[in-house]
């Protein structure tokens, strides 16, 4: 396990320098009295990079320790977990051109048919619940979903 | 006295039928709004708010205060069945309240938090009508140094969340802070680590976190193992209500609960997430067995949820009284307060006295409503566990995304989702918690606001911290919670040497 932290520990520590760095783009001081856009930010970056210095100088003395064997996902986990990142980024892209209810629509096909392996009536009328239902539920209520090319 | 007559007068509207209508319906919307996982108080009675556009002021805000309390108790139950906080308040209830529901004991979780909101929000409505006006002059001396010190101990809370790592919680803690520098600089208006991206200007928003963090995060969590049947897991739900044993520690913890939220709720720059974050470490040490806390404790659930509800009530006193909104849905109440011709602030009790005594007289109300709604129903609330997982992943995700876009009407908020989603993910498998991000981020701009005001107001000098006695001694506390949860993070090796030492 003690490998994977030093690689945590690691990535944080670049974050850490990344944080500086964008802070010292900007003021320390304001142009009033005491500190500036800066400064608060600078000194958080500084706290990243020695907690995770003090984390990894802890975690190297441990590297031979194992990673437990469920620590990672077999194969079908990590396809159904891609696939759902894949959904929902494709759902971002999306949204905007055509519109909430068709989006989700697909989107919730996709996840139940292909990835829940239900039914095609249940997945139909749930996606059709999860899509149109709720645009029109949210829209009773006064919340505009977005509304694609085809004005839906 | 005079306080009391008042308040008879307030019964008097709030007690009328078309107000009582009011009160319950919005109890029920509510509620609705808060088991729907995504949407938070603070999204909730946003999106309920054209609801009372069309009722006179009175009935208006008795709604939606109605709505406001019953969100916070529909987000209990999601955290308790599905693992999903509608708001940060709740966060502390996923803790031991999902881990009870895995054990079949959801419906003892969600009764306790029924008991402990009920008994917390009428007390402190109860002592909302006995220290309003005293307070409020009190807390009118507060400026941006005390506000600061105050926020310090809030942040140093962050050490008692540590969980199985202090460095963990320290790191998530910064992390969340960070977050919250995303966007425009609140005192000279520079961008900030938004990279050129003109809708990071507004800022990194609280909902896309917390429902990426925690909606999308434990779904790809769940994803490594299958999507069927995961939710089985979860257990049957049998009594709700705690077990004989349960009841002398449900009871203390409510009463602590009760004090601190109230108390907490006074101060406005607090909010309800600390009030909850507080009770639980108050009762991780006073407990006589802390480290089973996480595991599904009844008083892990008891304490925060009345702490929670306490705080719900108390908060509108400095809304009422000093027109200062000590959370973002008082904050939504506040816009509805103006929408409605009110002005919140220490002239609203003189000059619509009735208005304010019929809204607390009917926070009593809402607690009864609540209560009596929310008992009988907690069974068919916990019914929600009976749901097929992969059907609820389905509408859990697009609840996610309707809470994301809705607040701004911003696709690019679905976006922060999606990315604090994977980071979420991430942070699970490795154990670093989660919760110390959400409350620093809530924080992180108010405490940075008030820090460069304070050294604008000292023309640079760290001095006004210290020479201020209210602000010397919130900073005080800090520095006890810092050391003792410092000390207790040492390696037992180490402290057991110090004692040899001293001996």
């Amino acid at each position: 396990m003690s490998r994977v932290h030093l690689v945590a520990w690691t990535i944080l520590l670049g974050f850490g320098g990344f944080v500086i760095y964008e802070s010292l783009q900007l003021n320390y001081y304001g142009s009033d009295f005491g500190p500036g856009p800066g400064f608060f930010s600078f000194w958080l970056g500084v706290l990243v990079i020695l907690v995770s210095l003090w984390e990894v100088t802890r975690t190297l003395p441990r590297l031979h320790e194992a990673v437990p064997a469920d620590f990672f996902p077999d194969g079908a986990g990590v396809r159904r977990i891609l696939a759902l990142i894949g959904a929902l980024v494709a759902a971002l892209l999306l949204m905007g051109t055509l519109g909430y209810s068709i989006t989700i629509l697909l989107f919730s096909v996709f996840l139940l048919r292909v990835l829940a392996t239900q039914p095609w009536w249940l997945t139909l009328v749930l996606s059709l619940g999860a899509s149109f239902g709720t645009f029109f539920f949210f829209r009773a209520l006064q919340v505009y979903l977005p509304v694609g090319f085809l004005g839906i | 006295m005079e306080s009391l007559q008042q308040l008879m007068a307030g019964f008097a509207v709030a007690l009328t039928v078309k107000n009582l209508l009011f009160a319950t319906a919005g109890c029920i919307l509510g509620t609705l709004i808060g088991v729907l996982p995504g949407l938070g108080p603070a999204a909730g009675t946003a999106l309920l708010i054209p609801i009372t556009f069309r009722l006179e002021p009175t009935s208006a805000i008795i709604m939606l205060a109605a709505i406001y309390y019953g969100a916070m108790y529909g987000g209990t139950i999601t955290s308790v069945l599905i693992n999903v906080p509608g708001e940060a308040a709740s966060v502390v209830t996923c803790m031991d309240g999902y881990e009870m529901a895995k054990k079949g004991r959801a419906g003892a979780a969600l009764g306790i938090a029924a008991i402990g909101s009920f008994f917390g929000g009428t007390v402190a409505t109860f002592g909302l009508v006995l220290v309003a006006l005293p307070l409020s002059r009190f807390a009118l001396t507060f400026g941006p140094p005390e506000y600061f010190a105050l926020l310090c101990v809030g942040l140093s809370l962050v050490m008692g969340l540590a969980g199985k790592s202090l460095t963990r919680a320290l790191i998530m803690g910064i992390v969340g802070l960070i977050f919250s520098m995303v966007g425009v600089d609140p005192v000279e208006g520079a961008p900030r680590f938004t990279f050129g991206i003109t809708k990071l200007m507004d800022g990194v928003g609280f909902v896309p976190v917390v429902m990426g963090f925690f909606g999308i995060g434990e779904i790809l969590l769940n994803a490594e193992k299958s999507l069927a049947g995961v939710m089985a897991e979860s257990g049957k739900v049998s009594s709700f209500f705690p077990r004989r044993d349960e009841w002398r520690i449900c009871a203390t913890s409510i009463l602590r609960g009760t004090g601190l939220g109230f108390f907490l709720g006074l101060i406005p720059g607090t909010n309800s997430a600390v009030a909850a974050f507080m009770s639980y470490v108050v009762e991780k040490k006073v407990s006589k067995h802390p480290e089973k806390f996480g595991t599904g404790v009844i008083e892990g659930v008891a304490g925060p949820e009345t702490a929670n509800n306490a705080y719900a009530n108390a908060a509108l006193i400095p809304l009422f009284t000093l027109g200062l909104p000590g959370s973002p849905t008082i904050a939504i109440l506040m816009g509805a307060l103006i929408m409605n011709g009110l002005m919140p602030g220490p002239l609203l009790f003189q000059q619509h006295a009735d208005f304010v005594w019929a809204v607390i007289a009917s926070l009593y109300i809402g607690n009864v409503i609540l209560l009596i709604l929310n008992l009988p129903l907690v069974g068919w609330w916990a019914k929600l566990l009976k749901i097929p997982y992969q059907t609820l992943v389905v509408l859990i995700l697009v609840f996610c995304m309707i809470g994301a876009y809705s607040l701004n009407n911003s696709i690019f908020d679905i976006g922060v989702m999606i990315f604090c989603g994977i980071l979420g993910y991430g942070f699970k498998k490795l154990d670093f918690p989660m919760a110390p991000a959400i409350l620093t981020l809530i924080l992180g701009p108010m405490m940075e606001q008030h820090l460069r005001e304070s050294l604008s107001l000292s023309q640079g000098s760290y001095a006004i911290f210290f020479t201020r006695p209210i602000s010397l001694f919130f900073l005080a506390v800090t520095a006890a919670i810092l050391a003792t949860s410092a000390w207790q993070a040492l390696p037992s090796s180490i402290r057991e040497g110090s004692k040899d030492a001293q001996v």
